[in-house]
């Protein structure tokens, strides 16, 4: 870990010197953890892959204001769950655009995010990935986001708030608010199957 | 006994997951409680479903493939460290220019607007004669004023502080009477006439007592103000002026009190 932290900060400081090709070295070393984050944040690997992209192009942007003291790895995780938060909530939007037109509160339970198959998504449980999807889909960012890096990245509550800039006592709320949603929503989901 | 509550649970159940220990103290209760012990089970199922998420593999070589995305998508201009700290001196700079300018535009405004304001005063201080507004002035004479001035004395002497409509316009007639009296004290200084300028000086204190009463004259200021008359032998020293005074009949010319011709 100290020598990764060590490597990333010779790999900024040469960024900062001019060499942009030393940037490929952050994002070779991080990209695969930071893909997983996203991955259970976004639900979908497409988002997750632009997710990553666009946490990197921000982070380039922002490097002369990073702190060399502080841990590169950290610092790019808190921009991707500030970016896959930005994607929720522009895909939230663009949901409830598309579903104005013929909303149907009743069939709102059931409906589960796009099913389209692709080769990684059928390696999975259909079923558990579209229940979860469902069982997600009534939060709002930020209680999927708190909800993702406390149950899946197993955060604690002081690294949810320090990511999503918001206080503990907001995070532990976002937290609990999440819990009560999706087992509401499993509830429903259990009595209509 | 008291059921822990959801948000309760919730915090149990991520405490014993994360291995953030502090949920030792509810566990007795979860022990003891069959309904908690129950609710907290349905808790851990459900949340349970939410666990295993597969994540796609990503092979060794993503991170390659994102770099060729993120290259192609970087701005064309590099960054610097220095980069930074110079934008902010501009920035600085730029700041205190136009802070500068400001306070310059504000200095010279108010100049600017303070000459012409002024200029604006004096032209209707030159146009005011013109129109007509000429303060009036009246003449004095000293045997006048020392008449007037012991018919005050005399009066004030035997004032009854009960009849408020018989001594209050007595302010008014001091206040009269004020303005002349300290032009003539001041003559009778610069002339040399110590006696006249005392008994005026003793006359303008007393005046100045009256005059600085708009509310009129109570019992206490009434007793002081004779009080202070008798000490001085004011009123026997204001009728030997005026009956032995050799410029009884020297004049003043002083403003009239209230307004112009």
């Amino acid at each position: 870990m100290c020598s990764m932290s060590q490597s990333d900060g010779a790999a900024i400081q040469a960024v900062l010197a001019g060499d942009r090709d030393a940037f490929g070295e952050l994002v070779r070393r991080h990209s695969r953890m930071l893909f997983r984050l996203a991955f259970r944040m976004t639900g979908n690997e497409a988002d997750a892959d632009d997710v990553v992209q666009d946490a990197f192009l921000r982070a380039y942007q922002k490097l002369a204001t990073f702190e060399s003291r502080a841990d590169f790895g950290t610092w790019i995780y808190r921009i991707t769950v500030h970016c896959a938060l930005d994607r929720l909530q522009r895909r939230k939007q663009d949901d409830a655009r598309r579903v104005s037109e013929d909303y149907d509160p009743e069939e709102d339970g059931v409906q589960v995010a796009d099913s389209k198959p692709d080769p990684e998504r059928m390696v999975i449980s259909m079923e558990i990935a579209e229940l979860q999807q469902a069982a997600m889909r009534g939060l709002t960012a930020m209680e999927r986001t708190a909800f993702v890096l406390r149950h899946l990245e197993e955060r604690s509550t002081e690294e949810i708030a320090a990511a999503l800039d918001v206080t503990p006592n907001t995070a532990k709320q976002s937290v609990y608010r999440a819990v009560q949603k999706v087992r509401r929503r499993l509830t429903q989901l259990k009595v209509m199957a | 006994m008291k059921h822990l509550s959801e948000e309760e649970l919730v915090e149990r159940y991520y405490n014993g997951v994360a291995g953030m220990d502090q949920a030792g103290a509810d566990d007795g209760h979860l022990n003891e409680c069959a309904e908690c012990a129950a609710a907290f089970a349905a808790l851990e199922i459900d949340l349970a479903a939410m666990r295993p998420v597969e994540i796609p593999d990503k092979s060794e070589h993503y991170g390659e493939q994102m770099w060729a995305r993120v290259q192609g998508a970087l701005p064309s201009r590099g960054i610097s460290a220095a980069r930074k700290p110079r934008l902010a001196l501009w920035r600085g700079l730029a700041f205190a220019a136009g802070c500068g300018v400001l306070v310059t535009v504000s200095f010279y405004g108010g100049r600017f607007y303070e000459h012409l304001h002024q200029h604006s005063v004096l032209d209707a201080q030159r146009r005011a004669p013109a129109a007509g507004t000429q303060q009036k002035v009246v003449v004095v004479v000293l045997g006048d004023h020392l008449d007037r001035s012991e018919r005050l004395l005399v009066e004030l002497k035997h004032a009854d502080p009960a009849s408020p409509e018989l001594v209050n316009p007595l302010t008014e007639e001091a206040r009269g009477l004020l303005a002349a009296n300290r032009v003539f004290r001041d003559d009778a200084q610069r002339e040399g006439d110590p006696a006249l300028t005392q008994a005026l000086s003793h006359l303008d204190q007393v005046l100045t007592e009256i005059s600085n009463r708009p509310a009129g004259l109570d019992a206490a200021a009434l007793e002081r103000i004779r009080s202070q008359m008798n000490a001085d032998g004011l009123l026997f020293e204001v009728r030997v002026l005026r009956s032995k005074n050799p410029h009884r009949n020297k004049t003043v010319r002083i403003a009239a009190r209230g307004g112009a011709a």
